[in-house]
Formats: structure tokens, C-alpha cells, sequence
């Protein structure tokens, strides 16, 4: 089915909550994004929406998103350039014109960036995407797990810097990528080499726009305070346990080949009406789901907290005692669960000593 | 044991803190075990002791303690850490209680797990003194009981395998039927009962542990299988005395009921050593049972009831039971034979082992003692099938030829009978009657023809039909008499 669409402006509410969902409580902020894609979906022609099998082989996709501490990106926005001249690094580094683009990352913030992306460089997206969910680490993406590889990629900050990595191990990619953002604003506009569109089926996860899309409608179709049964349909997933939050801990988990750990927590609470604890073990995303102390959910699944009214995603930074939450799990993309590919995402990838729950 | 016991140590009241779990203390504990892995699977009734720093975030503590539930056992120690509230509520939740301590965690361990040895040291030191009390030489139940009552600080019996008291007293029921050894609750305290085996229960060892003493209960049980064997070496000791004993005596009886002379000098030395008398005249008896009594260790019962029902007898183990007699210096009076015979039926109810009785009549001298007890062993094998008569059976009350006629009444002897006259009952004529007023006759048709009122040509036609239909020669003896017997059985029994 060869389906292109426009997403428009109208669309940008449910594409915002759907990616918010899909990021696991990580992927950084979506309302800034959202309001620079309806700014930009406003203002311009709407970029075309193509499916992979849409392109002519040979066409080349350049993956795009925001790499850094994308709390920084609420707070110091782009400036407009850093995506052009991303692209434009890896284009002259490759010798390669870009055809179109597509996210890094449907979940969290990369989930809108990239059509912005689009839009101000006049290029086609593609309804794909290279985590089918929210990720932390760039050695993580599709590209690293099937053995493509990351490099060559390019980063831009706002105040013109642009650095290219020419070659080197993923971890090599994803050490200096974060060693670039710490040196300066905290984030970078991030774009890697073009992929010609017929080996992008290997290496990516497919429809991954159009499904946040149609996720979000479903998930705001059915109103505040949803019953669980109708939460759940809506979802497509499970509804681990609905409760008041009872504790959140934070502190810095394990180091990784000598830099500093990101922050690591848990969140706890206690399930209505039975009063079982569920507790979540977090880093930058929610990673695995214990039910009164057995492991129930893990990643690669997606677990997502919900504010029980509103039906908003709540980050791991944004998760506090006291709010009244869902917490919902989604199944993991197909791509993950392949035993070849299930290494990178299970809990040991993030450091926590559990088998994956729910894989077989 | 129980860790609110464990927590009552000195080392763990002064360092260790529950932290959660309450609930769980009295959840029983059988060992304390270390671990440095993370994802360690307790066992049943195990405090698990973590051995190396663990955060208080980890997640591991609740998948911890979750596993503690799950496998029934019975709490986490972590030392120096401050779990989360999200771990201490699961420990409320799960009733696992959840320890926290400052000190050496394996300092607590080492102390706690000589604490729960304890009772094995008890329970070694008590069967090490048992053993030494009793192990060296041969004890009868008396003495068994003395030093088990020492030892044990309780009331300690010897029963029989009807549970009836042979030394010492306790409270409680044993349950007879089970040979196993017992533990049953008393209202203040334990009954521990221990079977003392031969091929079957012969004896029980009981012991009655009440207040304090009843914590020794699990520490007992050995103890008292090491008395009981004492026991069981004492019985069987005494067994081969008895056996030894029986088989003399039997070995006598039949040299004197084979006797067809005057008694040599040497069998009346060995009469008189064991007491008998071969003067006089003599009632004999007969005791049967059935074959799953053992006779030899029931003789002596035998001899108290005799004793008992003022019949001063002398009994033997012989064939399915005890041969025995009572020997009168004169003849005596049918009143004196019947007055004994209702003292030795009073016998025989009293001994309730599923017994059957005969008893002969009074004959005279040495010959006299081996018809006496022919005749109570038919009597008695007569008994045996005579639920009517309580199967007690006298001679006196049948007269002998009633008494060998009542063989041909016997379950066995009735259906061979009938199946031998069989052959006669289509014909016409009736020929079971015919044969039996002829043998009657001692072979005379005419006598025979004079009491059915039949011709003589009628009955010696139906003699021969007899002995054609039976293939039978009536002129031989044996065939006579069993035909005879036969047929006046069959008449008997449906006239």
C-alpha cells in the first residue's frame, strides 16, 4: 500500500502526544517541538509524508533529530541554521545530495523535529524512523544494531560550531557527540550520512510516524480520566497499575567506560484497588516494571506514565510523589525482540542484572 | 524457632533493626543463610543475610523480597542501608520482615546459626546419654523406664501392644493401629510414643513432656528410639528363653500322648522336672487360635486367665494353639467335670484372642492323659465351626458318636457327601434312602424291604441300580463306610 500523506497542523496535537507516549518517559520535551512544527506547518507547504517503499531506491535519506540534554532545548532554542548545516556537513562530506529526511527517534521530541526539518529544507519525509520508540544512546539506533554503523555524522550547535565524525566505533560516535553537547549548548542538531531509501528497510523501523499519529488520536479520542479497559483498547497496550505516586528516588546510576552515569531512580506506586506496589526503575526512560517485587515489564517494551486526568505522558525528570498516575506498557517494535538485536535494548544494556519480561 | 527468637539474641537486640515486616516475625526459621548474588533464590524457612553493600535503591531488595515470599522463607537482613520506603512497604505487604544492621553482617550470621544448632547438640547429648545408660547390657522395661525418666525429667511408660501399662504411667492415647513412631498434643504439652517391634508392635515406649519440656519434642524422638531397641533386645532375649522352654515341653507332651507302654524311668524324670503328674485321672483341653497369633509369647497370658478362672492346668504350645489338662487324684464326679467345665468356658470368654476351646472327658493314668486330649482336640477343631456354642464345645454334652457324627456335619465333609450320592438323585426310586436303610441293615434286603414297606425284588433292584449308578462294590467295606456316612449325612441335613 504506497500511501503518501500531508500532516498538518490540525494533525500536530495527536503526533506530539503519540510521540510522548513512544518515548518511554524519556526523548526530551514535545511542547516546544510542537510548537515550532505548527509554527512551521503554518507558515510553509506542508512536507510530504512518503512511506519507504514510495522512494526510488536509490533516493537518500539523511536521519536526522536533537542529540544533547534536551531539557536545554526548551530553554535555548534553535536558532534556524544548526539542521542545514548538519545536513549540509554530511552531504559534502559524502559527496551526496539529500533527498529527503527521517527521524532518528519517534519518541519524544525527534518525533517532530525532523518534520520541521523537512519542511525548512524542502525535502520529503519518510514515515520511519531508527528506534520506534525513545532511545538515550546514539550506539543504541537501528543503524548501530544491524552493524551498519552510526558514522559518518554530523552535529551542529547554535552558535555555528559543526562537527563531523568521520569514522569510529558507535561508542566512539556516541562519547564524542556527548563530549561535543557538554562543551557547548547542552543539545546539537544531529544528521547522519544519506542512506540510500533500498537499504533503509534493513536498517530502521517502518510507519513509525503514521502509528504515533494514529496512536495519538485514539489515545485523545477517548477523553480524561479513561476507564482501563477503554485506556487499554485505545493503547493497544496494558495498563500495568493506576495509582498515587507514593516515592520517587533519584540518584546517579553506573558509570559507562569512565564517564559518569546518567541519573538513575525509581518511582513507586501502589495500584488501585488492590494496593499492589509497582515500581519502575528509570534513567532517561522508564526501563522495567516490578508488580510487589516481581518483574513485570521491561524494555525494550515501552512504559509510559500517564497523569490519570489528563492523560499527558510524565517524563522520569517530570514524575513527582503524589501524582495520580497510569502506568501502561506498550510492546516493543518487532525489530527489538529479534534475538539478534534484543541485546542492545534489554535492562543489562542500561546495567540492570534482569532477563527482558514478556520476550521469548 | 522463629525470628522474633533470633532478634532476642544479644548481638542481634543490640545491632540489628526491623525495618519492616512485622507481621512476618514469628514465620518459622530453619537456617541463615549469606549470599553476595544479587539474584540469590531463598529457601523455605531461610534468613537470607546479604553480605555485601547493597544500595538502599536497588530494585534487587524487592525482587528479594518478593522471592522470600514466594519460597516461604522467612526474612532479609541488609546491612548498612537505608532501603526506600518503596522496599519497606513491599515488606509490609508481602509480611517478609525486612532487618537493617550497622554491624558485620556475618558476625550475626555465625551467632544466629549456633543459636539454631542448639537443639541438634541437645538432641545429640540426650541420645549420647541414652545410649550410655542403657546400651551396655540387657534392661527389663522397669529399669528402661527409671533411666528414661531421669534422662527425659518426664513420665515415661512401658505398654503392651494393647496398650495397656507393663511399667512406668503416662497420660494420653497411643494410637495402636499406626506402628510408627507418634506425636500427639496433649492440653499442656506432647505424648511422643516409639513402637517397639517385633514382627509387630510388641510394645510401646511412651513419654509425657509437658510445660517447659514440651520444647524438647523434636529432640526426644531419637532418644527414644535407641530405648526402644534396648527393648526389643530385651524381648527377643526373653523370646528365645520362652521359645527354648516350649519347645521342651512340647517335645514332652508328644513323647507322652505317643506313649503305648508304661512310661520309661527317663520320661517320668523328665514328667516330674516339669512338674506334671501322670497319676490320677485327667480332663484334657484344648486351646486353638488362629494362625496369626503367636502362641509362644501369649502362653503366659494363657496361664494367668487359666489361674485367673481357678483352674490349676497345665499347658503346652501344641499344634494351632496350647494343649493343656487338669489332673484329679480320684475319679471325679460328673458334678466336679461339669463345674470345671464352666470355670474353663469362663476361661475362654475372658481371652478374647479369637480363640476356640474343646475339652475331654475324664480319664485315667498316663494312656488316659492321650485319650483325654484326642478328644478336646476334637472337641475344639468342632468348636471352631460352632459360633452357637461360643465355640466352646465338652465333650460330655455330645457322647462320642454323637461328637464323630457332628464331623459329618462339617462345612467340608457336607458337600463331598453330597457330591458322592449325587449321581443317585434323578433316578426313581429312593435310592439315597434305600442305600441308607440298607447299610443300616447290614446288607439285608429283607430287613431292608420290612422298613421302607417295600417287595424284596423292589429294594435288590434298586441295589443294583445303587451300585450301577455309583460304580460301587457294596460288599467292600471302605466304599460301605464312606457311602454309610454319606448318606446318613445328606438325610441329616435335609430330612
Amino acid at each position: 500500500m504506497w500511501s503518501s500523506m500531508r500532516i498538518t497542523a490540525a494533525d500536530v496535537p495527536a503526533l506530539e502526544r503519540g510521540a510522548a507516549l513512544l518515548g518511554s518517559g524519556g526523548g526530551g520535551d514535545t511542547a516546544t517541538a510542537a510548537v515550532l512544527l505548527r509554527r512551521q506547518l503554518e507558515r510553509a507547504p506542508e512536507p510530504v509524508v512518503r512511506s519507504l517503499g514510495e522512494l526510488p531506491p536509490t533516493a537518500r535519506v539523511v536521519p536526522v533529530g536533537v542529540v544533547g540534554a534536551t531539557a536545554a532545548f526548551t530553554e535555548k532554542l534553535p536558532s534556524g541554521d544548526e539542521f542545514a548545516s548538519a545536513v549540509a556537513a554530511v552531504e559534502r562530506w559524502t559527496g551526496e545530495r539529500a533527498d529527503a529526511v527521517l527521524s532518528i527517534e519517534i519518541g519524544g521530541l525527534n518525533g517532530l523535529m525532523p518534520l520541521v526539518v523537512a519542511g525548512e529544507l524542502g525535502l520529503s519525509y519518510v514515515d520511519a524512523d531508527l528506534s520506534g520508540r525513545g532511545l538515550p544512546r546514539l550506539d543504541q539506533l537501528a543503524v548501530a544494531a544491524t552493524g551498519r554503523g552510526v558514522a559518518p555524522a554530523a552535529l551542529a550547535e547554535q552558535s555555528g560550531q559543526v562537527m563531523l565524525l568521520a569514522a569510529g566505533s558507535d561508542a566512539m560516535v556516541e562519547r564524542g557527540a556527548r563530549a561535543f553537547v557538554a562543551g557547548s549548548g547542552g543539545w546539537a542538531a544531529f544528521a547522519l550520512a544519506p542512506i540510500p531509501a533500498g537499504e533503509l528497510a534493513a536498517c530502521s523501523i517502518p510507519g513509525t510516524t503514521s502509528a504515533a499519529l494514529a496512536l495519538g488520536r485514539r489515545v485523545l479520542a477517548i477523553g480524561e480520566s479513561p476507564s482501563r479497559p477503554a485506556l487499554e483498547a485505545a493503547l493497544g497496550g496494558s495498563v500495568l497499575a493506576r495509582g498515587r505516586v507514593l516515592e520517587v528516588a533519584r540518584h546517579v546510576g553506573p558509570g559507562r567506560q569512565g564517564n559518569p552515569g546518567f541519573g538513575r531512580g525509581c518511582v513507586t506506586l501502589a495500584d488501585h484497588p488492590g494496593g499492589e506496589l509497582l515500581r519502575l526503575e528509570m534513567e532517561n526512560e522508564y526501563l522495567l516494571a516490578l508488580r510487589d517485587g516481581a518483574p513485570v515489564a521491561s524494555t525494550p517494551d515501552v512504559l509510559s506514565v500517564l497523569d490519570h486526568r489528563t492523560g499527558v505522558p510524565v517524563s522520569c525528570d517530570a514524575i513527582r510523589v503524589g501524582l495520580e498516575v497510569d502506568v501502561v506498557r506498550l510492546a516493543a517494535a518487532p525489530f527489538w525482540t529479534d534475538p539478534r538485536r534484543l541485546p542492545v535494548l534489554q535492562p543489562r544494556a542500561y546495567g540492570i542484572d534482569c532477563d527482558p519480561v514478556g520476550v521469548a | 524457632m522463629s525470628l522474633r527468637r533470633v532478634l532476642a539474641l544479644p548481638g542481634w537486640a543490640e545491632h540489628v533493626r526491623l525495618l519492616a515486616g512485622a507481621t512476618g516475625l514469628d514465620r518459622p526459621l530453619t537456617t541463615v543463610q549469606a549470599t553476595l548474588d544479587a539474584s540469590h533464590l531463598p529457601a523455605a524457612e531461610e534468613l537470607t543475610v546479604v553480605a555485601r553493600p547493597v544500595a538502599g535503591t536497588d530494585w534487587q531488595i524487592d525482587a528479594l523480597l518478593r522471592r522470600c515470599a514466594d519460597a516461604g522463607a522467612t526474612g532479609v537482613l541488609l546491612p548498612g542501608t537505608e532501603p526506600l520506603t518503596a522496599s519497606r512497604l513491599l515488606a509490609e505487604r508481602l509480611g517478609v520482615p525486612l532487618l537493617g544492621t550497622g554491624a558485620p553482617p556475618l558476625d550475626l550470621l555465625v551467632e544466629a546459626r549456633l543459636w539454631l544448632a542448639a537443639p541438634e547438640l541437645d538432641r545429640a547429648g540426650l541420645l549420647l546419654a541414652t545410649h550410655r545408660a542403657l546400651g551396655d547390657r540387657l534392661r527389663p522395661p522397669e529399669e528402661v523406664v527409671a533411666v528414661l525418666r531421669r534422662l527425659l525429667r518426664s513420665p515415661v511408660a512401658v505398654l503392651d501392644d494393647r496398650g495397656a501399662p507393663l511399667a512406668g504411667d503416662v497420660g494420653g492415647r497411643v494410637r495402636l493401629d499406626e506402628p510408627v513412631p507418634q506425636r500427639a498434643e496433649l492440653d499442656d504439652g506432647v505424648l511422643l510414643a516409639h513402637p517397639v517391634l517385633l514382627q509387630r508392635p510388641a510394645m510401646w515406649l511412651a513419654v509425657e513432656l509437658r510445660g517447659t519440656e514440651a520444647a524438647r519434642a523434636d529432640v526426644v524422638p531419637p532418644a527414644l528410639a535407641v530405648a526402644a531397641g534396648a527393648l526389643q533386645r530385651w524381648l527377643l532375649a526373653n523370646r528365645l528363653e520362652l521359645e527354648r522352654d516350649a519347645r521342651s515341653r512340647t517335645a514332652l507332651l508328644g513323647d507322652l500322648l505317643r506313649l503305648d507302654t508304661e512310661p520309661g524311668a527317663d520320661l517320668r524324670r523328665r514328667v516330674a522336672d516339669a512338674g506334671w503328674r501322670l497319676g490320677g485321672w485327667h480332663v484334657g483341653l484344648h486351646i486353638g487360635v488362629p494362625a496369626a497369633v503367636d502362641t509362644v509369647a501369649r502362653t503366659q497370658e494363657v496361664v494367668r486367665a487359666l489361674r485367673a478362672g481357678d483352674v490349676d492346668a497345665v499347658v503346652v504350645e501344641h499344634g494351632d494353639g496350647w494343649t493343656g489338662w487338669v489332673t484329679f487324684d480320684h475319679e471325679p464326679t460328673a458334678e466336679r467335670v461339669r463345674a470345671l467345665a464352666s470355670r474353663l468356658q469362663a476361661v475362654h470368654r475372658a481371652l478374647r484372642l479369637g480363640t476356640h476351646m474343646g475339652v475331654g472327658r475324664p480319664h485315667p493314668r498316663p494312656e488316659g492323659l492321650a485319650a483325654t486330649v484326642a478328644e478336646a482336640s476334637d472337641a475344639a477343631r468342632l468348636a471352631a465351626t460352632r459360633p452357637e456354642t461360643g465355640h466352646f464345645l465338652h465333650v460330655d454334652q455330645l457322647g462320642m458318636a454323637q461328637l464323630l457324627l457332628e464331623w459329618t456335619r462339617t462345612d467340608t465333609f457336607e458337600p463331598a457327601a453330597r457330591a458322592l450320592v449325587a449321581p443317585l438323585w434323578p433316578a426313581p426310586g429312593d435310592l439315597v434312602r434305600t442305600l441308607a436303610a440298607y447299610l443300616d441293615a447290614e446288607s439285608s434286603i429283607a430287613e431292608t424291604a420290612t422298613v421302607l414297606g417295600v417287595h424284596r425284588n423292589t429294594v435288590a433292584a434298586r441295589v443294583a441300580r445303587i451300585e450301577q449308578l455309583l460304580g460301587v462294590d457294596l460288599s467292600r467295606p471302605d466304599e460301605r463306610l464312606a457311602l454309610h456316612l454319606a448318606s446318613r449325612a445328606v438325610i441329616l441335613s435335609d430330612p
